[in-house]
């Protein structure tokens, strides 16, 4: 019997069979293999070990240098890690000098080449023909149609570096290179600015360009986009061919000769296109056109980049931390997905602001990146652009427009030093709020110490999936065409060039903003991203674009709440309040006696009224832009089906926890009360998941049908009966009861044992007698039947653990060892009921909490991994996600918060750092240090897994059993893979939309598995799938009416207990894996190692078969195991699969 | 495997080390079986009366649903069974099984894992027996005569079981208890005693014994010595004056600086590790 192939361990054979781990990480490995070599071996294995100088080293005698380098390190930035983190990040965006080269000969290339086009005859503007026989495109959509003008191809006057490369701020990934083309004075007339017949022949030189190059070898592939989403700057995308095509990408721009177009014609107010012109219809009567500012802006932007580059490189030469600042920022604004598509806080607008900074002497020329950095966020967090724009331009001719001007035209004001443009002109007043947002948010993070600020803001990504609580998706944006007719938007139209999308968002903003009010701290869109398509096939339409993402952060005080209360009937606000809501609005009287207007949405349970949103988007939208409601997607919604608990699955079980709560409290009173105890009770607490709202299916009142069940006469309790499908699982609930101490507790635990189980039965016969509970004492616990649920109370003596520790040596002398035995009790009756009643406190701060943490068990039990990561580590884990949720807002929605757990488990890395999860912020920051400075020294004795909390800062008691080194990498690939899963779908409408995906298991990877009989799981009704038929299991889920009568059957779990059988007789030999929510299958992996022969030996004989050759050697049985597996699972088990693909007999 | 048994056919399978192999399986129609090994227990100096050294047969390898009654009955075909004895690892019991008295609910509950066994038979020669029995005629555990319930039927036995009524759990307890009183009482008794032997007798002598440190002195603990150092400690500590010597302020500014640049080759450390492994791309 032996492994096919060659011994594989456990780790590799995982990772083998699951072929599509994440490229990177396989990379990652590679390089970190590679590397390994010439880094010192410490790093060997991944593990930071404390280092040991020698004394000499220490202690010799400092020099100048050295002196301020460390004190700089230490005074500048918080400490030296982050100086070299900055330094390290910085190499890694920076452009190599082999990359340079490359560049800079491919620019030298394409420059000769531009200048070589040839000369074509002027034709009107509207005549394609002369680009018909290369069949490439016009970057535009022309419409209208009609156009005046003429033009024809020339050599361009100039070709000029611009942008980020010639500053030195490039940064990878994305290095593109703007290369500005100046169109030759011959083809442009004077009064181009009026109607896009300017950007239109630009749109035509490009596509002359394009039809040039494309004739060229040296040029890889040629593609059209457009500047941030704005259609009227088209750009020419080229690639070098070959090899390098990936290494860069040119973008060319076509620009104005500069001082061809006056700026003064560009002022916000004037208009630039004739309404007849657009519409096509001669209107007769002289209408006061509209202004056009975005239109303007964008025509104006095309006159100034080349001043701009000056600008900016005066500054960047002043001051050497310029250009590393830039690149951080630009860092910060990618991972917040802010830098890119239309209305971006872009690379540009960062030099910019710099440039204010340093002009402004808000930073000094000496300061470093850091400082920049920091000094950015802070302008950000506290200057709002919205209300008070800012001005580059010192002293500004006298044409210029003024601040109030720009403000009455754009939302977000930040001009530029010629003093006529507004570099913000596209961005919404959400997108700046957003950006004030984070950046105030960065800053708390950065001044909190517990918090790593540099892993945290600048390494990662928060896309807007994972950063917001809820996103919603407006497809069919077609029907916003309807919407600018309805909203009467035809000048914004118009301003805006025909893109109807970015005419109606902002309208559509003010209106969500205003209908959602005080339920949201933050509204926030997607950026329509900048299109990109082929040079040969027609610009996509503006309906094209993928669906435009709304992302909310919910206060969830007011979020969830049914009502909204308007103003008093008579007051004049009555009638706007009306115009909002429509027909939603009504009269209403309320308690206090007030008469107001008052919209009320559905919504009984919690898991309804996370629904109340989307009921008010998708009525305003309706109501207002006529955008119907299916146009409107509630991402994510669907993860709430995998935790329906109740009647008909209505909610997701915040109701029936509450229930549970209110019966323990109940209960816990009556304890109180009890008279007729030896010793009063000192305290009644929860040691159970459901008491603090973190069980995945919570239990629910069940009303028993007797006939089902056998009886036992002697104790007047129920029991199953053999031929019947297995009962309904009643969950016994824990309760800790602890005793007040006296003296007379005994000194030795067996006695305290006794004592206790007396406690049981005195207690059970005091609940009879004073409110007639039926009850069941044991030595262990008491179980008590209450309102349809069954409390198991068990008493404890707190000085039980200290008592187990206590030994007496023959000397006399009094010693304490920890033992087992001592760390279990304590588990039992202190750390968990105090992880309870924290929990339950977290509960109520972030009622987000409850919901989050049974998704993520959840998940973790379908992916047969609940065996190895605990519930209450999962529940730490989940709490820090609330706890330290940087770099975002503690999560708001089961979706989100179910995201950034398997973010957690994907990427943290628990080799070098510990998890601290601060419940009640008891640790301080000194607390914090130490516990890693503590991890650090000892990690190799410490859980893979290491949760550190106020109550437990050094053993981590919840991950001490698992998982395993080899499981935990096994656990964090499967999350990186769901992860992805769930964001693909999430985010993109037009896949599959199962997101049950993520919670049924590869059963590919495992050796045997065990086929159980629906019939004898009780827990069926809970599993991923839900099978139809329904067995009788007798007990219905309803309200229960006595608390008396026969004791029903309590923890009865066939498949508990057969797995428990098979972990002590077979746990040696093999791993068992099974999903305890419904599962149907246990799958059995045989250990590494295994199946390799071991010499004969009394104590290694278990399941194994003898082979003598030589010597007697041992093999497990296998064939007799897995025929114990049938024989101890009789009745339970349908049929084992033996998946002999991996292993052989 | 298999062709090794067949040259052994219909006689005993040894194997070195002295082992007889026995086969076991769970019912006539089951294919696979268990191998249990048999041999004469025999230790050297076995203290324990209840596994007489010519009489017991020592067994590897007991499946879990294998309980004391059926091994004795799967034994019995070799001769009369006085005792069966399974436990956990080979060796002697453990002292905490000696506390049988304990009410059988108060008993820790055990590991249903694969064990060993020591059958005591009446007579010597059924060790013989044992020992030359076929491999190939199997043992059989669960019969039609006297079936093994395991499974389901097993589960609600079990659950049926496990009730207790509350009186007869709380006369344990107090039967119990009454034993744990009674044997405090004695002990207090003797130390009583030895207090009493510390005292002067008439002609003032005071008897001295190896255990009596007498009843009064405190318990004598660990934690009661460590406390005793750490006092020690402070006081010594308060007598000491720092930054008193310039050659004090000297040391503690060598020690400022030595800690920075530990702290900042730990820093390059930690660095050139994440740099392995690539963790500053920020995307």
């Amino acid at each position: 019997m032996k492994r096919k192939g060659s011994p594989l361990t456990e780790e590799n054979r995982m990772e083998t069979s699951d072929s599509s781990r994440c490229e990177e990480q396989e990379s990652a490995e590679k390089s970190k293999r590679s590397k390994q070599k010439d880094q010192t071996p410490a790093t060997g294995d991944g593990v930071v070990r404390p280092l040991k100088l020698s004394k000499g080293e220490l202690y010799k005698a400092p020099t100048v240098e050295e002196l301020s380098q460390l004190k700089e390190a230490e005074s500048l930035f918080h400490c030296s890690l982050l100086k070299m983190q900055m330094d390290e990040l910085l190499k890694e965006v920076a452009l190599s000098e082999r990359r340079k080269k490359l560049v800079d000969s491919f620019v030298q290339k394409i420059t000769a080449l531009l200048q070589s086009v040839p000369d074509s005859p002027v034709v009107e503007l509207t005549d394609l023909s002369w680009l018909e026989h290369s069949g490439i495109a016009v970057p535009f959509i022309l419409l209208p149609e009609a156009t005046k003008g003429k033009f024809h191809m020339e050599p361009p006057v100039s070709v000029d570096l611009i942008g980020s490369y010639p500053l030195g701020t490039c940064i990878k990934p994305r290095v593109s290179v703007d290369l500005a083309v100046t169109i030759p004075p011959s083809i442009l007339h004077p009064m181009d600015g009026i109607n896009q017949r300017y950007s239109r022949k630009k749109a035509l030189y490009l596509a002359g360009l394009a039809q040039h190059l494309s004739s060229s070898s040296s040029v890889g592939t040629l593609r059209y986009s457009c500047l941030h989403g704005n259609r009227l700057h088209p750009l020419l995308i080229v690639t070098p061919s070959g090899k390098e095509s990936s290494s860069t990408t040119l973008r060319i721009h076509a620009l104005p000769p500069p001082d061809y177009l006056q700026p003064s014609r560009f002022k916000p107010q004037r208009n630039n296109v004739r309404t007849a012109w657009f519409t096509g219809q001669d209107s007769q009567q002289e209408v006061s056109e509209p202004p056009t500012p975005h239109y303007n802006s964008a025509v104006l932007a095309d006159l100034l980049p080349c001043s701009h580059l000056h600008f900016l490189s005066a500054h960047s030469v002043q001051c050497p931390a310029y250009g590393d600042a830039v690149a951080l920022l630009k860092v910060w604004l990618r991972q917040r997905e802010l830098d890119q598509g239309a209305g971006c806080f872009g690379g540009f607008l960062a030099a910019m602001l710099l440039a204010y900074l340093l002009s402004t002497h808000k930073v000094g020329k000496t300061m470093n990146a850091y400082q920049f950095l920091r000094n950015a966020l802070h302008f950000l967090a506290t200057t709002d652009l919205t209300e008070s724009g800012i001005t580059l331009a010192n002293n500004p001719d006298s044409k210029a427009p003024s601040l109030p001007e720009f403000h009455s035209a754009f939302q977000v004001v930040f001009v530029d030093p010629s003093g006529h443009l507004n570099m913000c002109a596209d961005m919404t007043a959400c997108t700046y709020k957003q950006i004030q947002y984070e950046a105030s948010l960065s800053l708390k993070f950065w001044d909190d110490p517990t918090v790593e600020g540099f892993q945290t803001l600048l390494m990662t990504p928060k896309p807007m999936i994972r950063a917001y609580d809820n996103v919603y998706q407006l497809s069919g944006l077609v029907k916003m065409q309807a919407s600018c007719k309805k909203l009467s938007l035809l000048g914004n139209l118009m301003d805006h060039s025909g893109n109807y999308v970015l005419a109606v968002l902002p309208f559509i903003l003010s209106l969500l903003q205003k209908g959602l009010g005080d339920r949201v701290h933050l509204l926030t869109h997607s950026l329509p991203p900048d299109p990109e398509w082929p040079v040969r096939s027609r610009p996509p339409k503006h309906k094209d674009q993928p669906p435009l993402a709304i992302g909310l952060l919910l206060n969830l005080e007011r979020a969830l709440s049914v009502l909204e209360r308007g103003p008093p009937a008579d007051s004049p606000e009555a009638a706007d309040f009306r115009q909002l809501w429509g027909s939603r609005s009504e009269l209403r009287r309320f308690q206090d006696g007030a008469i107001t207007e008052a919209v009320l949405w559905p919504g009984s349970s919690v898991c309804q009224r996370r629904r109340v949103p989307l009921e008010v988007i998708t009525h305003l939208l309706e109501l207002h832009a006529g955008i119907p409601k299916s146009c409107v997607r509630f991402v994510g919604e669907q993860v709430a089906d995998l935790i329906r608990v109740g009647k008909d699955a209505s909610g997701t079980g915040e109701e029936e926890s509450l229930k549970v709560v209110q019966s323990f409290d109940d209960l816990s009173r009556k304890l109180w009360q009890l008279e007729g105890l030896p010793l009063s009770i000192t305290s009644v607490q929860g040691a159970h998941p459901a008491l603090r709202y973190t069980q995945v299916f919570p239990p629910v009142p069940v009303k028993l049908i007797y006939s089902f069940f056998n009886r036992e006469k002697s104790c007047r309790a129920l029991v199953p009966k053999e031929n019947k499908p297995c009962p309904y699982y009643i969950t016994p609930i824990k309760v800790i009861c602890h005793m007040e101490g006296s003296g007379k507790w005994p000194n030795d635990s067996l006695a305290i044992r006794h004592i206790k189980a007396a406690f049981h039965v005195r207690l059970g016969e005091l609940l009879k007698a004073q409110h007639n509970y039926t009850s069941r004492p044991s030595p262990a616990h008491l179980d008590v039947w209450k309102d349809g649920l069954v409390f198991r109370i068990e008493v404890a003596y707190h000085r039980e653990p200290q008592v187990l520790r206590e030994s007496v040596t023959p000397e006399g002398m009094l010693i304490r060892r920890d033992n087992p035995e001592a760390q279990r009790v304590e588990l039992e009756t202190q750390h968990k009921p105090f992880l309870t009643s924290t929990l339950h406190g977290l509960q109520q701060q972030h009622p987000g909490f409850g919901a989050v943490c049974r998704l993520a068990k959840r998940w973790l039990a379908a992916q047969l991994f609940g065996g190895d990561v605990g519930e209450e580590a999962t529940e730490l884990l989940v709490a820090s996600l609330f706890l330290q949720p940087a770099p975002f807002s503690p999560p708001s929605s089961p979706q989100v918060g179910l995201l950034r757990f398997l973010y957690l488990l994907a990427t943290f890395d628990w080799k070098n750092s510990p998890l601290v999860v601060n419940l009640n912020s008891k640790l301080t920051a000194a607390e914090h240090t130490e516990i890693k400075n503590r991890f650090m020294s000892s990690r190799e004795s410490l859980p893979v897994m290491f949760i550190a909390t106020p109550n437990d800062e050094t053993a981590s008691v919840w991950t001490k059993e698992g998982p395993s080194v080899q499981m935990l990498q096994r656990i964090v690939t499967v999350a990186a893979k769901s992860l992805h899963v769930l964001e693909t779908q999430f985010m993109d409408p037009s896949q599959k939309q199962d997101i049950r995906v993520v919670f049924r298991p590869p059963l590919d990877i495992y050796d045997v598995l065990i086929h159980l009989r629906p019939k004898q799981v009780p827990l069926m009704g809970q599993s991923v799938d839900p099978k139809f038929t329904k067995l009788p299991r007798g007990a219905r889920e309803e309200e229960a009416v006595s608390s008396g009568g026969a004791f029903p059957v309590v923890d009865f779990d066939p498949v508990k207990l057969y797995l428990s059988e098979l972990k002590d007789a077979f746990g040696d030999v093999a791993l068992f894996f099974y999903d305890p929510h419904g599962g149907t299958v246990i799958a059995v992996l045989w250990k590494p190692k295994t199946f390799h022969p071991q010499p004969f030996k009394t104590s290694l004989m278990n399941a194994r078969q003898v082979n003598v050759t030589d010597a007697a050697t041992t093999v497990p049985n296998v064939e007799a195991i897995v025929r114990d597996f049938h024989v101890m699972g009789e009745g339970l088990v349908n049929k084992v699969e033996l998946k002999t693909e991996t292993w052989a007999v | 495997m298999a062709a090794s048994t067949k040259s052994h056919a219909s006689r005993a399978r040894v194997i070195p080390g002295g082992f007889t192999v026995l086969s076991l399986k769970f019912q006539l129609s089951s294919v696979a079986h268990h191998q249990l090994c048999v041999k004469e227990h025999r230790v050297r100096a076995e203290k324990n009366v209840h596994r007489p050294l010519d009489r017991t047969l020592f067994v590897l390898n007991i499946p879990p649903y294998c309980a004391q009654s059926t091994v004795k009955e799967l034994f019995s075909q070799f001769g009369p069974v006085e005792s069966v004895e399974l436990s956990e690892k080979p060796g002697s019991i453990n002292p905490e099984n000696a506390n049988a008295n304990l009410a059988q609910f108060f008993t820790p509950a055990e590991k249903r894992c694969f064990k060993v066994g020591y059958v005591v038979f009446k007579n010597t020669s059924s060790i013989s027996a044992a020992l030359v029995h076929p491999y190939e005629s199997h043992l059989i555990v669960s019969t039609q005569e006297r079936p093994v319930p395991t499974g389901m039927q097993k589960w609600i036995h079990d659950y049926t079981q496990s009730f207790v009524k509350p009186d007869i759990l709380q006369k344990a307890v107090d039967d119990f208890m009454n034993q744990y009183d009674k044997r405090k009482e004695e002990e207090a008794q003797r130390l009583k005693k030895e207090a009493e032997q510390q005292q002067e007798d008439e002609e003032g002598w005071i008897k001295v014994t190896k255990g009596g440190r007498g009843a009064k002195t405190c318990p004598h603990t660990e934690a009661a010595n460590e406390r005793a150092l750490q006092k020690e400690n402070k006081k010594k500590k308060r007598k000491e004056l720092l930054n008193f010597y310039s050659w004090q302020h000297r040391n503690t500014q060598r020690e400022h600086i030595a800690e920075l640049r530990k702290k900042f080759e730990d820093d390059k450390q930690r660095i050139a590790l994440l740099r392995s492994q690539r963790k500053f791309r920020p995307y």
